[in-house]
């Protein structure tokens, strides 16, 4: 025999180890999952259907009332009534006199929140290591916590006070912000701290001054975070009855939620208050949507690939980084 | 000024109380190691803590004058003379003497604190598997992300349409809940108490508030680690000592965090009780509502004092169960 035979017999044997035994591995299906998939759809609906409710009666015929069955045939002339001073029971003129005032008044309050929030984050990123900035943090929580309805009382007591009759624009704005603050801030704090500022360095290494650095650079890279801010100003402040019901006076038109509120206490119960209820959710379900769709597509295009290098490369900070495969 | 003094803890345990309900729990070390490395060059080159201050000066005086100045006028007040056009600067305990013998303005505590802890609980247990199951059973990160907005999305729509979105068409006399019982034949004839009642008040704010509590319990049950259970599991733990001796100590403080937030809303609540309760219904908050409606405004401040120190109280409680600061 030669070596090259040898070895082609040696070859043919078969060796335990090479075997691979493919054995189904039993993948235990985890019921606690579906369980569990099941009551958050059930809590999904606890949360939506009351709403889902209100938007079905709202489009109720000219027969509609305020519970089911549904009185056909289905129509917008309850929604109608919002806009169109013509109907018999209309509340154009209310609707637009409030809407006006409540948008007025979230613009500005999501602005002012905004800036405050911004430049209170900005101060807390220059590592301001007072004393002062644990009593800041304290304030900005009282803020938070602080119940609606004391702040309203609170606010009305000072006017009154200070001889001054409480109004929409000079107080019950004011009361507005100041619960908008705490959320803007922790919104940029938690921005900022994903933030590189390596790259500001770089710029100023590149000659460019503070002003062109922070203009040119920094907010660039945070603007979604301010935006968020002001958007949490604005919905807090369109949404809000608690503060502002104390903080207004008979002169100006009301906001909207205070038009809702004193709905069923002034005025006949129908389905257009349905549909208003519908009207302003809409509003702001759609601005949630519309900027957390924008802002994914930003991070997707912006911030994935250098998220999924560090992540394989072990260096994600601060990112998540665990293990989301088992 | 600002780097000549020692780099000391951003916060006490209510910084990290906030930064746990921005879903940025992380956050606080990261800063420091950056910040670290940078020196204090970045901080010190806007030149001196006059910058700072400018930067945090407009909102802390609005802050003032709109939040503090006000709670401080609300404890004066509850200290001045009643007069038929509001409160005169005389001081005065009539006020609280007249509220401690006031039985109405206890029933009222009472039943309002009954209704605050109900929710409480009821937000704990009926969010927790919810919390659970967004944080621990979905893997894919973007849907975990996306599920969780569809359920944090009606936080941000108006809590006084939700109301009458679940008062009205839900649970009156002729209500859908009504409806579809009788149509079960659970019920032969209209459960009344479903609208305008005390039950309804608490089902509406277990509903309008629940997402109070499932953020920071979601927020740290996601940060509960993983190996810890996969290791409690291989060391034979079942699922029930799993969850009692590893996942929920790590979830105390988000528990904690929750129940805070529930509590103080509900304690503080006036829109939800005046709208779902259809006016049958009082509160601690309707009840000062009504004496400002009286111009009744130092009676007024004075249930509000006791009112926030119910909830400090209470607050400090709930805080017991649970060392913040440690295990944050």
């Amino acid at each position: 025999m030669t070596i090259q035979t040898m070895a082609q017999a040696a070859e043919a044997v078969e060796r335990p180890q090479d075997v691979v035994v493919r054995r189904e591995v039993k993948q235990r299906f985890d019921w606690a999952k579906l369980g569990l998939g099941i009551y958050f759809v059930l809590f999904l609906l606890f949360l939506y259907i009351p709403m889902i409710l209100m938007g079905i009666l709202s489009f109720q015929g000219d027969r509609g009332q305020l519970t089911f069955p549904f009185r056909s045939p289905v129509s917008i002339d309850w929604w109608k009534t919002l806009w169109d001073t013509n109907l018999f029971n209309t509340i154009a003129e209310d609707v637009s006199a409030s809407g006006r005032q409540s948008l007025y008044l979230s613009l500005l309050a999501g602005v002012l929140v905004a800036v405050f929030g911004f430049m209170l984050s900005m101060a807390f990123r220059r590592r301001w290591r007072f004393r002062l900035d644990v009593v800041t943090f304290f304030v900005l929580m009282l803020a938070l916590m602080t119940p609606a309805f004391l702040v309203g009382l609170g606010n009305q007591l000072l006017w009154r006070f200070m001889g001054e009759t409480p109004s929409l624009y000079w107080t019950a704005l004011g009361a507005n912000v100041i619960w908008g603050i705490p959320f803007s801030f922790l919104v940029m704090l938690a921005v900022w701290n994903r933030y590189d500022r390596h790259i500001e360095e770089a710029a100023r290494d590149l000659g460019a001054n503070a002003v062109t650095t922070f203009r040119e650079v920094t907010l660039p890279l945070v603007w979604t975070g301010v935006f968020g801010s002001f958007l949490f100003g604005f919905t807090l402040t369109w949404n809000d009855f608690d503060r502002t019901i104390l903080l207004q006076n008979g002169y100006q038109s009301q906001p909207l939620p205070i038009l809702i509120g004193t709905w069923p206490s002034s005025r006949p119960i129908l389905p257009n208050l349905y549909a208003l209820g519908a009207a302003t959710t809409a509003v702001t379900l759609f601005l949630i949507f519309t900027v957390l769709i924008v802002a994914t597509l930003r991070l997707r295009f912006a911030g994935a690939p250098v998220t999924r290098k560090a992540e394989e490369l072990g260096e994600a900070e601060g990112l998540d980084t665990r293990v989301t495969g088992s | 000024m600002s780097s000549s003094s020692t780099p000391e803890r951003i916060g006490d345990e209510t910084a990290l109380v906030a930064l746990e309900e921005v879903e940025e729990v992380e956050a606080l070390e990261q800063p420091r190691k950056g910040e670290a490395a940078l020196g204090e060059a970045a901080a010190g080159a806007g030149g001196s803590g006059w910058v700072t201050a400018a930067l945090a000066a407009p909102g802390l005086l609005w802050i003032g004058f709109y939040l503090i100045a006000p709670l401080v006028i609300i404890v004066l007040v509850s200290f001045w003379t009643f007069t038929d056009a509001g409160f005169e600067r005389t001081w005065t305990l009539d006020n609280y003497s007249e509220l401690f013998h006031d039985s109405t303005y206890w029933d009222n505590m009472l039943s309002t604190f009954l209704t605050s802890v109900i929710a409480v609980v009821a937000c704990l247990v009926l969010g927790f598997p919810v919390a659970y199951f967004l944080a621990l059973k979905v893997q894919s990160l973007r849907i975990q992300i996306a599920l969780f907005i569809i359920a944090l999305a009606p936080f941000w729509t108006s809590f006084l349409t939700r109301a009458i979105a679940w008062t009205f068409p839900l649970m009156g006399r002729e209500g859908a809940l009504n409806q579809i019982l009788i149509k079960l034949q659970i019920l032969s004839e209209p459960y009344q108490e479903f609208g305008f009642s005390t039950l309804s008040v608490r089902l509406a704010m277990i509903q309008l508030y629940i997402l109070f509590m499932i953020t920071p319990l979601f927020f740290s049950l996601a940060q509960v680690d993983r190996h810890a259970i996969e290791a409690a599991r291989d060391l034979g733990g079942n699922w029930w000592r799993t969850f009692r001796e590893v996942i929920l100590p790590q979830t105390m403080p988000g528990i904690v965090i929750g129940s805070i937030f529930i509590f103080v809303l509900t304690m503080g609540d006036y829109g939800t009780v005046a709208t779902v309760g259809g006016g049958n219904i009082t509160s601690v908050g309707t009840l000062i509502y009504s004496k400002i409606g009286a111009v009744q405004y130092p009676q007024g401040a004075a249930s509000a004092v006791l009112l926030v120190i119910v909830l400090m109280v209470g607050v400090w409680v709930i805080t017991r169960f649970s060392n913040l600061r440690e295990e944050l």
